[in-house]
């Protein structure tokens, strides 16, 4: 157990609002679970007994005192859910996984667990697998729900999946291309990127496919850090308008086409990007600041 | 963004974005909110996204990524404004022919959202009847929002409520003007906002700190209207808390939200910082001086954080435990500071109250009832999703008009409300406007606005069990009576629903449901009994079915069901046992079974309605039902009936005695057959010169071959059966007479054979003809009575084979089927229906004869039918020259709200009559007994015409005299009959023994063991229902060949093979072995 880890979560959160619940939150989030040896740091670092650190962490359901496995299966049993058949989902999962609701897979592939609600009622029975969400699940789909989870969701082929297209973009400052034909991801042009954090510098390069999210870089960036993205032809950073809705950092902005923006998000490491097509508020925005 | 830093410069941006999108550009709206995402609108949105790039359409179309739209059953849906043209259940192949038409200006009219069951479709939002019945104040601007960009909340007037106040700072105008409105909040208890936000100005010491609290842990299952608001709105609740903090003088403001809900607390995340960035939170709002500003604090899972104490002790990072009030948060919350904590939805309410004045809002809903509420319409119901209505609106518009009532043939039964707080309100009570009082009043709660539609698939026990099993598991055990009363309460209900509950059982659940009441601290524990309280109250028939008769007539609770083929079947076949020997190739043990239960198989397998497929858990569950009477029908196909053999008890003659059956249909020759094989003497008399009845005369041989009833019904004959032929009881013989002659009991199984007449004038007319003269003259005399152009009333069975037999006729041109509702209500089988329609039947739904007037006694049978009383006032005239009919008149009608059957009655639309020329007009509204004579012989009659019995005993009000089969029940299945028969029999054989009657309730779960065969999972998915081979449309032309053949020895052992075999969890369990027990009395 990382102590350090634990001591930065705790010096963070300790007097937040939400107090041991923020930091059992954040260290779920980093483990997966809560371990014995971080909850007893936690009592210590806190200045609390054990007893109530223990208490909270049981009381709360999003919490396991259990190492949860790769993917988690949470099927709804809420009552619209319940009614429409839930409970044979349930089963059927339980069944093929071979575990009951609260167990992992002795191959630490799945964790299975009955939720009260995750409130996608009217799509009931909802099941959601690692935080992909499946309507109308019937007992026939259950099996290829699990086989999607081990395969991965996010795997498609570019080459073949027609929602996978490509976008060329330009610096909206010089107007330069941002194309780099040398330098080809999944199979197509890449785009080009100059990039710099507390004095490193590097090239990023992302993939031009809208809904791949290859990327590669020379640069030796912290993951999480924001970092300044700039048009490698004039030098300029890239202006940002909007804020990335995964995280929350600034974004850099690229022009695609006449109508259209593409937006990445500075924090290195983020997948959050957004193809805009809604052009007015942009222009909306610019004459502001102009 | 430049933070802005007065409300001259919010001003001035506000006149900037207003300006944009003047163009008239159309704009594809999308929903990216849970629901939305869950049902693949992102692909949706890729797609779009694509086309417009590749394309080059940006200049000439926009795209608008919404939260949740409230339709969420139609999702992924696209919206194009400014038409409103709705596009539902899109699929990624659709979006380019979309963009195509929009961009021309076109619609797409193959593609646009129809009324379900009707071809009628809607042009816009406005005309679809889930839309149009609502009142979308709040959830409105969901729609014209992208949930992540500040700026389109500011365009449809956000943040103009706060300006107005920054504008003219006045707290107290601000509390005036909510306690004026009426808001009451919308998190369930509904307390009088204003009041609540009067007490919070006035608490503390007027410089300490004070928050301002969000509750957004919408724990309610079932409910997700707040879930929708912050994911599609967020703003509107920011606005709303920055009005409350400064109505009650507060600086600190907390979003409470569940951790299920990621996008929620994402889009309110990003919410916050571009408030943040333009300046309306912070320590200095807009230049104003006021500081305010809100953290997220997720929740962790716990139902119990709703509650306001708990949810305080959550905040402070401790466990959810409620505390004892007073002190109220609104003194004493979080950290000891006054807090005033609303739903999310009260909040999202006052940005229009402060914008339009509490006057204005007050003008919405009913006294002390004001505003809109949003509900979460789910469960069984055609239109799931967000509804908002006026308060007061009645229950009934909003699960019929708006919800579209239930779904398929299912009638709904009872609506719950309030989450596990509240209770089901029984759809007899659907007349209940919506308010806080009225519900309470009926046992319920407002609570958060869950609405969860129940139909009679829904076990009313197992929904008590279920919010109980919740309950124990989220009470948060402080209070003892809650903490094992829910537990006890939840054992009780789960013995119920195993089959091991007392009549005692249900006074102890009452008691404990008090006591529970009357001492737990929370809302939780003292609502927690409501769900046992109200199914009690509404559903007791429920209750005592489950424990006296050990059955679930929603099939739900597993263990008195057991196999649900069995379960289902009247005649208490085994189906997944034989189904399991047609696996192993053994197909007479599959006939012996199949026999056993049933006397007539061979027509069973033709006729049946198959209540076993119904009931099929492959069917239920998603997939594809079993073919069992496919299956059935190749092992009656298929093996010697020979190899079944009867035994007649003849040990017993002192018990034994004569019998007079009367009817050789279904339910008479069952009852003659078992009766004989009892030992006893039975003489049977018909009316006919052949045995069957509505075997032989109704049913066309197109699907049931006549040599197949000549030949199962001679199977039933023996020694101990005599057949009279050609006399009718009450002109040839009479009751008194039967049992002067020796009869020592009668059985009385006479059908239905009378048509309703539409009682129209000039029904009488040639060419007008009942439907049972029609097929009887056929069937029995080879008479083709129709000709020309031939129109059929009505939409049963009786309709359609009545259509498919006029079709064969040879001076037929064509054939008109007029039903009054839609498709989807028809009570004929689904094939027969799309049989006809092959095979040319033109269907006219939603189209009635018109001005119809029924005489007192058929009113119970036309609501049978279905019929609206309203529709039957007026005379009318048939158009008929020198005697023959020539045309009717119709009129058009549109589905209303649903009559006592749970159908929805059919509404004529004044000014829609149309002429039909016509040269047969065949009436099949309905079929009754001919009982006129029975009740001179004083038998007791109800209004239909059908024989009172004691449903128990079958007993009639003449001792000695029994009666079942469609003589009872009015018209009914074949299987039914049968199932009557051999009640009957069952029961005469005790009446002639001199033992009670009624027989006593048991299980009927499987009991033998039959080795299942291995199938992979790869293999059951793979697999599909099979379907026997048809006749060709053209080869059926005119003649009356069997249209349906066997399935293949390889179609049917396949299909054997898809079972679930639900039986062995019954038998398996017992480890038995196939070799020893299984099959050894075969």
């Amino acid at each position: 157990m990382d102590e350090q880890i634990i001591e930065k979560v705790v010096i963070e959160h300790r007097d937040s609002l939400g107090g041991i619940l923020s930091i059992l939150t954040e260290i779920q989030s980093k483990f997966g679970y809560l371990p014995q040896d971080a909850l007893r740091q936690v009592a210590k670092k806190t200045d609390s007994s054990l007893t109530d650190i223990y208490a909270v962490a049981t009381f709360y359901k999003a919490f396991s005192l259990k190492p949860r496995g790769k993917h988690l299966v949470s099927v709804c049993l809420g009552t619209a859910c319940h009614v429409r058949g839930a409970p044979k989902i349930a089963d059927e999962f339980s069944r093929q996984l071979g575990i009951k609701s609260g167990e992992t897979t002795r191959d630490k592939e799945f964790s299975f667990e009955t939720v009260n609600c995750l409130g996608a009622c009217a799509l009931g029975p909802t099941v959601v697998v690692d935080n992909h969400y499946f309507s109308h699940v019937t007992t026939a789909k259950v099996q290829h729900i699990i086989e999607q989870a081990r395969k991965g969701f996010q795997q498609s082929d570019p080459r073949t999946d027609h929602r996978i297209f490509k976008i060329q973009v330009n610096c909206p400052v010089c107007n330069h291309t941002l194309m780099d034909n040398e330098h080809e991801i999944d199979g197509a042009a890449s785009i080009k990127l100059a990039a710099s954090s507390s004095g490193k510098k590097g090239t990023i390069r992302l993939s031009s496919l809208y809904g791949s999210s290859s990327t590669d870089s020379d640069g030796d960036f912290p993951k999480g850090n924001v970092i300044s993205i700039f048009c490698p032809y004039c030098r300029e950073e890239l202006p940002s308008e909007l804020i990335c809705p995964e995280c929350g950092a600034n974004m850099a902005m690229m022009t695609a086409g006449k109508y259209a923006t593409f937006h990445i998000c500075s924090r290195y490491g983020c997948l959050g990007h957004m193809l805009d097509i809604t052009s007015q508020t942009q222009d909306s925005l610019k004459e502001m600041k102009g | 963004m430049n933070i802005m830093k007065s409300t001259a410069d919010f001003d001035e941006f506000c006149k900037t974005i207003k300006g944009e999108n003047k163009n008239g550009k159309p704009c594809l709206v999308i929903c990216a909110g849970t629901g939305g995402q869950a049902s693949g609108s992102n692909d949706i949105i890729r797609i779009i996204k694509k086309l417009i790039l590749e394309k080059n359409l940006a200049d000439r179309l926009s795209l608008r990524i919404t939260g949740c739209l409230g339709f969420c059953e139609m999702d992924p849906f696209i919206l194009v404004e400014p038409q409103h043209a709705v596009y539902p259940k899109l699929e990624m192949k659709n979006v380019p022919l979309i963009i195509d038409a929009v961009i021309k200006g076109e619609t797409v009219e193959e593609l646009l959202y129809r009324e379900p069951g009707t071809t009628r479709k809607c042009n816009s939002q406005d005309e679809i009847p889930f839309f149009k019945g609502q009142k979308r104040l709040i959830l409105g601007n969901n729609q014209r929002i992208d949930p992540i960009r500040i700026v389109d909340y500011i365009k449809v007037g956000g943040y103009s409520a706060l300006l107005k106040i920054l504008k003219n700072q006045n707290p107290k105008w601000i509390i005036e003007e909510v306690k004026k409105s009426g808001l009451r909040g919308r998190g369930g208890a509904g307390f009088p906002t204003g009041k609540k936000w009067e007490f919070a100005s006035k608490a503390g010491n007027g410089s300490g700190k004070k928050f301002v609290v969000c509750n957004a842990d919408e724990g309610d299952p079932g409910a997700y209207m707040d879930r929708s608001l912050l994911e599609g709105n967020p703003h509107a609740i920011i606005e709303g808390m920055i009005i409350a903090a400064i109505a009650i003088g507060a600086a600190n403001g907390i979003i409470y939200v569940r951790t299920e809900y990621p996008l929620a607390i994402k889009h309110s995340l990003l919410a916050l910082r571009q408030a943040r960035s333009f300046g309306l939170l912070g320590d200095n709002i807009l230049g104003s001086g006021i500081k305010f500003d809100i953290d997220i604090v997720r929740g962790a899972g716990a139902f119990v954080c709703g509650e306001e104490t708990a949810l305080i002790k959550s905040i402070e990072g401790r466990m959810g435990e409620p505390r004892q009030r007073p002190p109220y948060p609104i003194s004493k919350g979080i950290y000891g500071f006054p807090t005033c904590i609303n739903n999310v939805e009260t909040l999202a309410n006052v940005p229009f109250i402060i914008r339009n004045g509490g006057d204005e809002f007050s003008k919405i809903g009913i006294e002390n009832n004001t505003g809109t509420k949003i509900f979460s319409l789910v469960g069984k119901i055609r239109n799931t999703g967000l509804v908002e209505v006026p308060l007061g609106t009645p229950l009934k518009e909003v699960v019929y008009e708006i919800g579209g009532g239930a779904i398929g043939k299912k009638r709904v039964k009872a609506v719950q409300t309030g989450g596990p707080s509240g209770g089901c309100i029984p759809a007899s009570m659907f007349d209940l406007p919506i308010s806080y009082d009225s519900l309470t009043k009926a046992g319920s709660i407002m609570g958060s606005g869950g609405m969860i539609v129940m139909d009679e698939n829904t076990c009313m026990v197992d929904v008590a069990k279920y919010f109980m099993n919740f309950l124990k598991d989220e009470s948060c055990g402080k209070c003892f009576t809650c903490r094992k009363g829910t537990q006890r309460m939840h054992e009780i209900l789960e013995d119920i629903t195993l089959g091991k509950g007392t009549p005692e059982h249900l006074k102890l659940l009452e008691e404990l449901a008090c006591v529970v009441k009357d001492t737990t601290m929370c809302g939780l524990g003292q609502s927690a009994p409501n769900p046992v309280l109200s199914t009690l109250k509404y559903f007791r028939e429920e209750y005592r079915r489950h424990i006296e008769e050990k059955r679930c007539d929603a099939f739900v609770c597993k263990n008195l069901v057991g196999a649900p083929c069995q379960a289902a079947c009247p005649v208490d076949t085994e189906p997944w046992r034989y189904v399991a020997y047609i696996e192993k190739g053994q197909y007479e043990q599959a006939y012996q079974i199949i026999r056993q239960a049933n006397p007539l198989p061979a027509i069973s397998a033709r006729v049946c309605d198959r209540k076993c497929e119904h009931r099929c858990n492959l069917g239920v569950s998603g997939g594809q039902s079993i073919a069992i009477r496919p299956l059935k029908r190749f092992i009656t196909d298929r093996v010697n009936p020979d190899v079944y053999k009867q035994t007649i008890n003849k040990n017993d003659t002192k018990n034994t005695g004569k019998v007079a059956v009367v009817g050789a249909g279904p339910a008479g020759l069952t009852a003659a057959h078992c009766l004989s094989l009892f030992g006893h003497k039975v003489t049977i008399f018909d009316s006919e010169d052949k045995p069957g009845g509505m075997l032989a005369s109704s049913l066309p041989a197109y699907r049931l071959p006549r040599k197949i009833v000549e030949k199962e019904i001679a199977s039933l004959m023996n020694e101990n059966i005599t057949l009279q032929k050609g006399l009718t009881l009450g002109k040839d013989m009479n009751l008194k007479a039967l049992m002067t002659d020796g009869f020592k009991a009668v059985f009385l199984a006479m059908g239905a054979h009378e048509s309703w007449p539409l009682d129209l004038e000039g029904e009488n007319v040639e060419g007008v003809y009942p439907s049972i003269k029609f097929l009887k003259d056929f069937n029995m005399r080879g008479e083709q009575l129709a000709r020309g152009h031939v129109g059929i009333v009505g939409g049963g069975n009786s309709a359609v084979d009545a259509a498919r037999v006029a079709l064969r006729q040879k001076e037929v041109t064509s054939v008109t089927l007029l039903y009054r509702r839609t498709r989807d209500e028809m009570p004929a089988y689904e094939e027969e229906v799309e049989a006809a329609l092959e095979e040319g039947v033109k269907i006219e739904t939603l189209v009635s004869p018109v001005k119809i007037h029924v005489r007192l006694e058929e009113i119970e049978a036309a609501i049978r039918e279905g019929v609206e009383l309203e529709t039957l006032v007026s005379p009318i005239r048939i158009f008929s020259r020198e005697g023959r009919l020539t045309a009717i008149e119709c009129i058009r009608n549109r589905l209303g709200e649903p009559d006592v059957t749970g159908r929805r009655k059919p509404v004529p639309v004044p000014g829609t009559e149309f002429k039909l020329t016509l040269d047969t007009l065949i009436v099949a509204i309905g079929e009754r007994p001919q009982s006129q004579c029975l009740a001179s012989m004083g038998l007791e009659i109800d209004k239909g015409g059908r024989v009172k019995v004691n449903p128990h005993t079958l007993e009639t009000n003449i001792k000695g005299v029994f009666a079942g089969g469609d003589l009872v029940t009015g018209p009914n299945t074949v299987i039914d009959a049968i199932a009557a028969g051999k009640k009957a029999s069952r029961i005469i054989d005790r009446y002639l023994r001199g033992e009670p009657l009624a027989e006593p309730p048991g299980l009927k779960l499987p009991t033998v063991f039959v080795e299942p065969a291995a199938v992979s999972d790869e293999e059951m998915e793979s697999a599909t229902r099979a379907v026997p081979p048809v006749l060709p449309v053209k080869a059926r032309k005119k003649n009356f060949n069997e249209v349906e053949a066997s399935l293949s020895e390889e179609q049917a052992r396949r299909e054997a093979r898809r079972c679930l075999r639900c039986d062995l969890a019954f038998t398996q369990d017992c480890n038995r072995q196939p070799e020893t027990i299984g099959d050894k009395k075969l």
